[in-house]
């Protein structure tokens, strides 16, 4: 075909006759057009004769059917061209003698900020391993782009690829094979245990890389102890070549064998075993779909999100549920234990020391907010700070902020607070008068002076406690507190056959009383003395590091009176 | 090299892209709350706030403390138990036969003015040991009953003492039933001190919880005589030592306003007090106290409010000097982050 326009098409044809190359057009008349379902398209075309034809081209399959029962005898020799070895013959002949122009290399980039993502994670005490499906020169190219891997670490590599195993595989002795790869991956660890002792004390552990067939073979063999033993004494672990499923079995031999917390990151299909296996499973949704964010617990779109993820939330979280965990013990304590020393001056007979109503609302109303304000919003340090400085994230590791002491000295603070409010009341309300027109304190009273008290004291203790005063934090604690007032007065005016004891206790008995209110600051003040006194000693003798980081935040912004404001900081850097 | 100004300037660039054109980005919303980036103050320990917070503590405490100590020293309280001294010396090893006979109960006894007192002197009687916040003993009265007269039958609560053959008892219940009876007449120099008995109850529980047209019926008529009876006449919202009686007391000791007396005593006067000793105290060894006391803006006798505010205020008093000399002798470079332990041994673990 030498020429085509709308309607032509022009053909240099070899004529029968005359052997000789002769040009005809011919009229393009319809084309028919290609599509998937008929797998063929035609054209039909007038030639010079002025006879119609139908020129149709398709797949060998579809265009078979289509034959005329009288045409089928070029159907084998053709069928014959068709075939894969000719096919790769003329393919062959053609592909010769080839001049060479060049080399091209694929990056398989890294996400931004992946490396200093990892540096930090690695500052803050967390043992990064990294487990992968690509070969190990790939897998090791990566480990040294993302600052896992560092000039000066020496490698412990155990493969499956020398020649004495690549030698039987030839072979194709299926159990000589076996024996012979588990005697060889078990000696491997044994090299590099021995490696490693030779490294003790020294600031740069090696690192460990294995690949996916030598790890079949601890999972299955036997050899997870020792493995295990070398790989978390290494800085950092590499596993080549690995399917989904060692992945998930990875992570389980981690987390059962050392006992610690797992977190596992992936982005593709082949990451959800081991998200799922992890403790804290991570997907990274994106290039690769949404299969790895769909089972994971967090979803990030982003590797580098990670640090903040585990820097400031992690650690903020950590802080938080410690703390709201303790104080909750504190102060159901503190309430409680005044009920139980007062049982011991009524005779032990179960009669509560507070009307019924007070008790029901105390873990609702008038002291519940605050904790959760405590829980949902407390910041000991800024974000950009705990970014700084990701050793703060080691307490959360060493679980500093929840271990027994801890636990123990806020029981003891509840303890203590009890005694104080309990003994204090009584003991300034025993039986003379309480007004200047002569009433003395009764049941009823002194339920009142003794509850008032106990909710002063651990909103109070909330408040000396926390980091971080929003206006939320001053709403729901004072008005935790207002509320209690308010409360006193609402219920107080029912009429007495529901409200028994409490009515119009606070606008009759209590209110006018200045011994009442005077009684209240002084419990409230002696309560909290003791835990104000720990705290000076203790941040100022024997910081804990968030502390620390928290008065160089203030140094550092001085200037300001006294109030640090979050978004000031943030713009200044 | 610090990787965390990407996320946080996005945060802040997002508010002011709003009126950029929009791309196609799926970062959320940005707002200060549900970034956690409200304005907050972060108030931490530091060596000034320790010293102002507990010098502040001692400014205010110690002068409350001298007020109040001196509002109760002000106080005058005369005291006088008299359970065993009111039982003649013959009977005194069977004090609960002597108590239930029918033996004159009458008891004189003298009282010595120490300082002047001015009215109103409140007259109030005191047991010890008598525990009136016994769960049992509390439950033991029907609110019902004491406010209505269409409640009379509404006696639940208050067995044993509910019902005897002439109908419910009213008022029912333990409480009422232990009414207390001793009662006390007062002379000076042979005149008789007026003791009035009128407002010794609260108001509300007179206005109410006691019913104006609620009477006393088939009261003390068992066979135990648990206490004081009531006048059948006069309307339980009247009875206002009953009233007083059945506030029950919050501790195992307590008082219980009697009555008020309306004029001034002198210092060294003498009061003569005729006193009916009626009540079984000593059944279960309860001690009975008659007390007359005056009332400061404070209330009555009691150190304990004076001498603690004291004692707290000269406490944070005493620490703040401590503290002080300890940040001078001893200052501390705050805040310097060479003091962090990760700081102090570079080479990390």
């Amino acid at each position: 075909m030498y020429e085509r326009t709308q309607s032509h098409i022009s053909l240099r044809e070899l004529d029968h006759e005359s052997h000789q190359k002769i040009d005809r057009p011919y009229e393009l008349l319809h084309v028919l057009e290609f599509s998937s379902s008929r797998r063929r398209m035609s054209v039909i075309v007038r030639n010079v004769e002025n006879q119609l034809l139908l020129l149709s081209k398709g797949s060998d399959s579809v265009m078979l059917e289509r034959l005329s029962k009288n045409s089928q005898d070029f159907v084998a020799v053709t069928m014959d061209h068709v075939k894969d070895a000719l096919i790769e013959a003329a393919a062959d002949e053609i592909e010769r003698d080839l001049i060479l122009l060049g080399a091209t290399a694929v990056e398989d980039k890294l996400q931004i900020g992946v490396p200093e993502c990892i540096e930090k994670l690695e500052n803050a005490g967390i043992k990064i391993w990294v487990i992968t499906g690509d070969k190990m020169e790939t897998a090791i190219n990566i480990g040294y782009a993302c600052s896992l891997l560092r000039e000066d670490m020496e490698q412990i590599v155990i493969t499956l690829d020398s020649p004495e195993i690549i030698e039987l595989e030839k072979k194709g002795d299926k159990e000589a094979v076996a024996k012979a790869s588990r005697e060889s991956v078990a000696n491997q660890i044994r090299r590099g245990t021995l490696l490693l002792s030779s490294y003790e004390g020294r600031s740069v552990s090696p690192a460990l890389i294995i690949d996916g067939k030598s790890l079949s073979f601890v999972l299955s063999q036997n050899l997870e102890g020792s493995f295990l033993h070398l790989a978390v004494s290494c800085a950092s672990v590499i596993c080549c070549r690995s399917t989904p499923k060692q992945k998930a079995l990875v992570t389980r031999l981690v987390k059962k064998g050392t006992g610690r917390t797992t977190l596992a990151i992936g982005d593709g299909a082949n990451d959800v075993g081991m998200l799922q296996e992890a403790d804290i499973g991570v997907g990274i949704s994106g290039v690769e779909g949404m299969q790895a964010a769909m089972s994971s617990d967090f979803a990030i779109a982003q590797f580098r999100f990670l640090e903040r993820l585990l820097l400031v939330h992690g650690h903020w979280c950590y802080r938080r549920i410690s703390m709201m965990v303790c104080y909750f013990f504190y102060k159901n304590i503190a309430f409680g234990f005044t009920l139980f020393w007062f049982e011991a001056y009524a005779s032990f007979s179960g009669q509560p020391a507070y009307n019924d109503w007070y008790m029901s609302c105390y873990n609702v109303f008038f002291t519940s907010l605050p904790v959760i304000a405590l829980g949902v919003f407390d910041q000991d340090v800024s974000p950009r700070l705990c970014l700084m400085n990701p050793e703060l994230y080691k307490e959360g590791i060493q679980d500093i902020l929840f271990s027994w002491p801890r636990i123990l000295g806020w029981i003891l603070n509840g303890i203590i607070c009890s005694v104080v409010v309990f003994f204090f009341t009584t003991s300034s309300a025993v039986h003379q008068a309480f007004r200047g027109d002569g009433r003395v304190v009764d049941f009823e009273v002194l339920g009142v002076y003794m509850y008032s008290c106990v909710v002063w004291t651990v909103n109070c203790q909330m408040a000396i406690s926390i980091n971080y005063f929003t206006w939320m934090q001053h709403l729901v604690i004072w008005g935790s507190i207002a509320f209690w007032y308010a409360f006193l007065l609402i219920y107080g005016a029912f009429p007495p056959l529901f409200s028994t004891t409490a009515y119009q206790v606070f606008v009759e008995a209590c209110g006018p009383s200045p011994f009442f209110w005077l009684g209240t600051m002084l419990v409230v003040v002696s309560c909290l003395l003791p835990y104000l006194l720990y705290r000076t000693v203790q941040t100022e003798f024997f910081p804990m590091p968030h502390d620390s980081i928290q008065k160089w935040q203030r140094e550092t912004s001085d200037g300001r009176r006294g109030k640090l404001r979050e978004k000031d900081t943030l713009l200044c850097k | 090299m610090n990787s965390s100004t990407p996320s946080s300037s996005a945060a802040g660039a997002g508010s002011a892209d709003s009126t950029a054109p929009r791309r196609n980005s799926k970062r959320p919303k940005y707002s200060r709350f549900t970034q956690q980036e409200l304005p907050a103050c972060k108030p931490i320990l530091t060596p000034k706030w320790v010293i102002g917070t507990f010098l502040l503590v001692s400014v205010i405490f110690i002068p409350i403390g001298v007020v109040s100590l001196f509002a109760s020293r002000d106080v005058v309280e005369i005291v006088d138990r008299y359970e065993t001294d009111c039982i003649p010396e013959a009977l005194r090893n069977d004090k609960v036969g002597f108590i239930q006979s029918d033996r004159s109960k009458t008891c004189q006894r003298t009282l010595r003015v120490p300082k002047d007192m001015k009215q109103p002197i409140y007259v109030y009687y005191q047991l010890d040991n008598f525990y009136q916040n016994h769960r049992r003993y509390v439950k033991s009265r029907s609110d019902q009953q004491l406010r209505n007269n269409g409640s009379l039958q509404d006696t639940g609560p208050c067995k044993p003492e509910d019902n005897v053959a002439g109908g419910p008892i009213v008022p029912c219940g333990l409480i009422a039933w232990s009414l207390f009876n001793d009662t006390y007449g007062f002379t000076r120099n042979n005149q008789q001190l007026n003791v009035s008995k009128r407002g010794i109850s609260w108001k509300s529980d007179r206005e109410h919880k006691f019913g104006k047209n609620v009477f006393p019926r088939n009261f003390q008529n068992g066979t135990l005589k648990g206490g004081a009876t009531l006048d059948p006449d006069v309307a339980l919202s009247d009875q206002e030592d009953l009233i007083v009686w059945m506030r029950t007391a919050a501790l195992p000791t307590f008082r219980k306003l009697y009555g008020k007396i309306e004029v001034d005593l002198q210092r060294d006067e003498i009061i003569n007090v005729t006193l009916q000793n009626n009540y079984n105290t000593y059944s279960f060894s309860g001690k009975k106290k008659l007390v007359l006391s005056t009332t400061s803006w404070l209330g009555g006798k009691n150190d304990f409010v004076g001498i603690a505010y004291l004692t707290v205020g000269g406490l944070c008093f005493f620490l703040a000097l401590v503290f002080l000399l300890i940040y001078l002798i001893k200052p501390r470079q705050l805040g310097d982050p060479s003091y962090l332990s990760w700081n102090r041994n570079p080479s990390g673990h």
